[in-house]
């Protein structure tokens, strides 16, 4: 617990004092750790703590939001009676008696990020720098580094809900760069995880760095890649945010309740190929994007998005359900206090489906194989989306061949889902970082392969 | 005495006790935010920050710790874990880190505003920023995103050799985009504005803006593929600067990732081109009477006709380097020491944009970049491959508005085919004060 529940029922009482339907306040503690290895010394160490609350109050459809790094009584109540006084002219309300929410967390954590030896933290990430030097001797830099994040998450509310949360985030990340004939490649690859750093004692971490060189080393061979429609295969795992740009950022009420989705008004309409279900689960144990409560301490969901091509449900926070009718989903995420929260995706995937992935690439004349996606984005408004391809190789006569370099994907969402025609049973989450209007928050990713008929490749003119 | 020099000064007497030197930036501000949707006040944020970070040094090696919490003990407690930080790494630099000097003479720079607005003019802002676009034409459909701020930042660095500065400014900023849709047709436009005064703001020009950009590309078609003359619009060529601005930093020079490494001296760039890092540009976003470890500001020829005239440095780089100190750190609270650009300003050409969209039969006119570079670009190797949106010219006319293509290229060829600038700067407050860029070639992809 981070303050006292007699001091939460005074600020939201104070936030209630001038006509606020509903008040909640967010409190975070949070321990972060950043441990950087460059050639094959411990280069940078930094510590630090997040601490402070978010007020929110709604005024039917309005919304307001104050922060503040005071967390004593007097802080909290002053900054919620700023809120009401800065908008509200309405009749005082009262807290409901705050109850406790049982805090049963769906995750087993190991040590805390503070209470483990930074030594082994640090071998960690040396080893990622000696495997990748023994790989090549083209190998000229290797920077590696390990992000701790242990948040502390504290949420009352005027219904009377009183919840607690921890969430331990590790994110290990190592890019290696290579030099040849005075050409620079680079390649980068992660390990990350809902969890503490415990999990590199198992974890293959060298897989990582020998992978890293190899692909560094494939790129400075590698042409530029077509410019060009043509069949696309994209692999699993972080192949998924094919997904999370060309349609979940576009089912998130953030978006739908502003009129500014494309998929605004087809709940219950067919909206994909029928190969086609997603879900967005805020439920898996140890889950990079799970949570056991949301940001606006809702227990979270696993919820279907899309069952066999028709729309079933959006991504919905409480403002949202408020402005749209819809159920909340336990989808209210922030990155932090500094942020309201927004309706936001957790573990976004394509389920499996029955195809194999050797009778995809067979059915393939000529085309792409998208092996790893970097960063998208995309405009929910209109629905265009795009992102990189860092890994990709050329599909020609059925077989996958030469690799190439500097593609890009581009494509309208809504279009794209209707072209998805072979769905694979390998089905493979990764994590990423998502960024929106409620900031940067770890959300998974997911597919299976995926065959689509044709996306427009961006590489070079001939 | 304020509350934060007295504990600084407990921490430097410990400090001493330790053996090492201490920095301490605190930086914060406070900020509201209103916002408009569906011509009804949606969001109404006040909000506050305040972030203190230490930097320890310890002959070379340098520990960071940061916290919000800004009591004693909890300030004590970050400093011991600074401390245990710059014990723990081992720097590859050879000498003791430098620290800022007191005394040293800073331009005075007076851009904090404290005037009082009341609270339903602010409020009438951010209703016009999505009203007037809804009003502007049946074709807006919404205004996805809008909204208008008030901000006043702070940045106060003092260190055990005795400095103690402040830096404040405030700002007035706001933005609005319009999505219209026209058939099967919908597009997103956007403007922003920023104002050091509240009388500066013009929203109608804003509103006109956004509007117009969304309904100039209703209907627009991927061009053909090909190589194109193409003009970068001043309101996007920041993205340009961006991709090439970490070459610019000694850091990177020496950690062996610049392209532009070896190449001081070189003539890199199109012969009209000219880049400042300009601390005291008054338009720019990068506005700083010194840098992040309190060295005062300087003007720092980067491109000079087209000749890489400078790299970037702090105190650690220009001495590990033996380059000129350009007063460059760069670091939040929460991060370590760095180089960064404060404003970059490109200097302006004799021709007005129209001349330069009929310098060739055929010109791209690229007004917006439709992804990150996150998502298109390649920094280690140079390589673009952004998703664009624009207008097609023939002949110096405007024959088609285009989109869904992608501009592809490499940023240091994109540099040498720099032809032309035009007369015209981008808007205030941006990290890059620039005109438009015409560009001999570069590769799109399209139908």
């Amino acid at each position: 617990m981070i303050v006292q529940p007699h001091i939460l029922t005074k600020a939201l009482d104070a936030a209630l004092s001038t006509g606020a339907d509903f008040a909640d306040i967010f409190l975070e503690d949070t321990y972060s750790s950043q441990l950087t290895v460059l050639n094959a010394k411990p280069e940078q160490a930094i510590v630090g703590q997040l601490y402070g609350a978010g007020i929110r109050l709604f005024f039917g459809h309005e919304i307001v939001y104050v922060t503040t790094n005071d967390l004593s009584e007097t802080g909290l109540v002053k900054a919620a009676l700023n809120a009401a006084q800065s908008r509200g002219q309405g009749n005082a309300k009262k807290t409901m008696p705050l109850m406790q929410v049982p805090f049963d967390s769906i995750h087993t954590f190991g040590e805390k990020p503070w209470e483990m030896d930074r030594a082994r933290k640090f071998r960690w990430l040396n080893s990622l720098d000696t495997v990748s030097r023994a790989r090549s001797s083209h190998v000229t830099q290797v920077e590696s580094g390990l992000n701790e994040k242990f948040q502390r998450v504290q949420i009352a509310n005027s219904k009377g809900v009183m919840a607690y949360d921890e969430r331990a985030y590790t994110r290990l990340r190592s890019e290696v760069y290579v030099e040849k004939d005075g050409m620079k490649e680079s390649f980068y690859d992660d390990e990350g995880h809902m969890g503490t750093s415990e999990i590199y004692d198992q974890v293959n971490i060298n897989k990582i760095a020998e992978e890293n060189v190899d692909n560094a080393l494939r790129l400075m061979t590698a042409q530029y890649a077509p410019a060009a429609e043509m069949p696309v295969v994209i692999d699993n795992a972080f192949g998924g945010v094919i997904f999370h740009e060309a349609c979940g950022h576009g089912l998130e009420t953030t978006s739908v309740a502003k009129d500014a989705s494309v998929f605004c008004g087809k709940m219950g309409q067919k909206i994909a190929h029928e190969s086609v279900t997603a879900i967005d689960d805020g439920t898996i144990a140890n889950g990079w994007g799970s949570l056991n409560m949301d940001d606006e301490g809702n227990k979270t969901k696993k919820t279907t998005l899309i069952e066999n091509g028709v729309l079933k449900s959006y991504i919905v926070d409480e403002m949202g359900s408020r402005q749209t009718g819809y159920e909340a989903t336990g989808s209210g995420r922030r990155q932090s206090y500094k942020y309201a929260p927004a309706s936001r995706m957790r573990n976004t995937y394509i389920a499996a489906g029955k195809d194999k992935f050797e009778d995809m690439i067979r059915d393939v004349d000529y085309g792409l194989y998208a092996k790893k996606m970097g960063g998208g984005s995309v405009n929910p408004g209109t629905g265009d989306y795009n992102f990189k391809v860092v890994e990709g190789y050329i599909i020609r006569n059925g077989r996958i061949e030469e690799p190439v370099k500097g593609a890009c994907l581009i494509g309208r969402g809504i279009d794209t889902l209707g072209k998805i025609t072979k769905v694979s049973d390998d089905l493979k989450l990764a994590r990423g970082m998502c960024g929106s209007v409620s900031g940067s928050i770890p959300a998974a990713v997911g597919q299976p392969q995926i065959l689509v008929s044709s996306l427009m490749v961006g590489g070079r003119a001939k | 005495m304020d509350a934060i020099k007295d504990n600084f000064q407990k921490i430097v007497s410990q400090a001493k006790k330790d053996g090492v030197r201490v920095e301490l930036l605190i930086a914060g501000g406070e900020s509201i935010s209103i916002g408009y949707q569906k011509r009804k006040l949606d969001s109404f944020e006040s909000t506050q920050s305040q972030v203190a970070g230490f930097r320890v040094i310890d002959g070379a090696n340098q520990g960071y710790a940061y916290t919000e919490n800004l009591a004693e003990e909890s300030l004590l407690r970050t400093y011991q874990e600074a401390l245990n930080n710059a014990k723990t790494v081992q720097s590859k630099t050879k000498f003791e880190i430098p620290l800022t000097k007191p005394g040293q003479k800073l331009q005075t720079l007076d851009v904090n505003n404290t005037e009082d607005v009341p609270m339903n003019e602010k409020i009438a802002i951010a209703e016009k920023l999505e009203g007037l676009c809804l009003d502007a034409d049946q074709r807006i459909q919404a205004v996805p995103y809008s909204g208008f701020s008030q901000s006043s930042h702070f940045k106060r660095i003092l260190n055990s050799e005795g400095l103690d500065q402040e830096f404040k400014q405030s700002f007035y900023s706001g933005y609005s985009s319009a999505l219209a849709k026209e058939g099967e047709s919908s597009k997103v436009g956007g403007e922003r504005f920023f104002a050091r005064r509240f009388k500066d703001i013009d929203v109608e020009k804003v509103v006109q803006k956004s509007v117009e950009k969304a309904l100039s590309q209703l209907g627009a078609e991927r061009p053909a593929t090909g190589n194109y003359p193409v003009v970068i619009d001043r309101s996007q060529f920041p993205m340009v600067v961006a991709m090439f601005e970490s070459y610019l930093s000694a850091q990177e020079v020496d950690e062996g990732k610049s392209l532009f490494d070896k190449k001081l001296g070189e003539k890199i760039a199109g012969a009209k081109f000219t880049l400042t890092d300009d601390p005291f540009e008054i338009r720019g976003g990068g506005l700083r009477p010194f840098d992040d470890e309190g060295s005062p500001s300087q003007k720092t020829v980067l491109f000079e006709n087209g000749v890489l005239k400078n790299f970037l440095t702090n105190l650690e780089y220009s001495k590990k380097m033996d380059l000129p100190h350009t007063s460059n750190a760069s670091r939040s609270p929460a991060s370590s020491m760095g180089i960064g650009s404060s404003t970059l300003v490109i200097s302006k050409g004799t021709q007005s944009l129209e001349e330069l969209l009929k310098m060739y039969p055929k010109v791209i006119h690229m007004t917006k970049f439709a992804g990150g570079l996150h998502a298109g670009y390649k920094e280690t190797t140079g390589d673009i491959s952004m998703p664009a949106e624009g207008f097609l010219y023939e002949n110096g006319k405007k024959v088609a508005a285009i989109d869904q293509f992608v501009m592809s290229g490499n940023v240091l060829d994109l540099l040498k085919d720099i032809e032309e600038l035009s007369n015209e700067y981008n808007r205030e407050g941006s990290s890059t004060i620039c005109p438009d860029v015409l560009v001999k070639s570069m590769s799109f992809a399209g139908k």
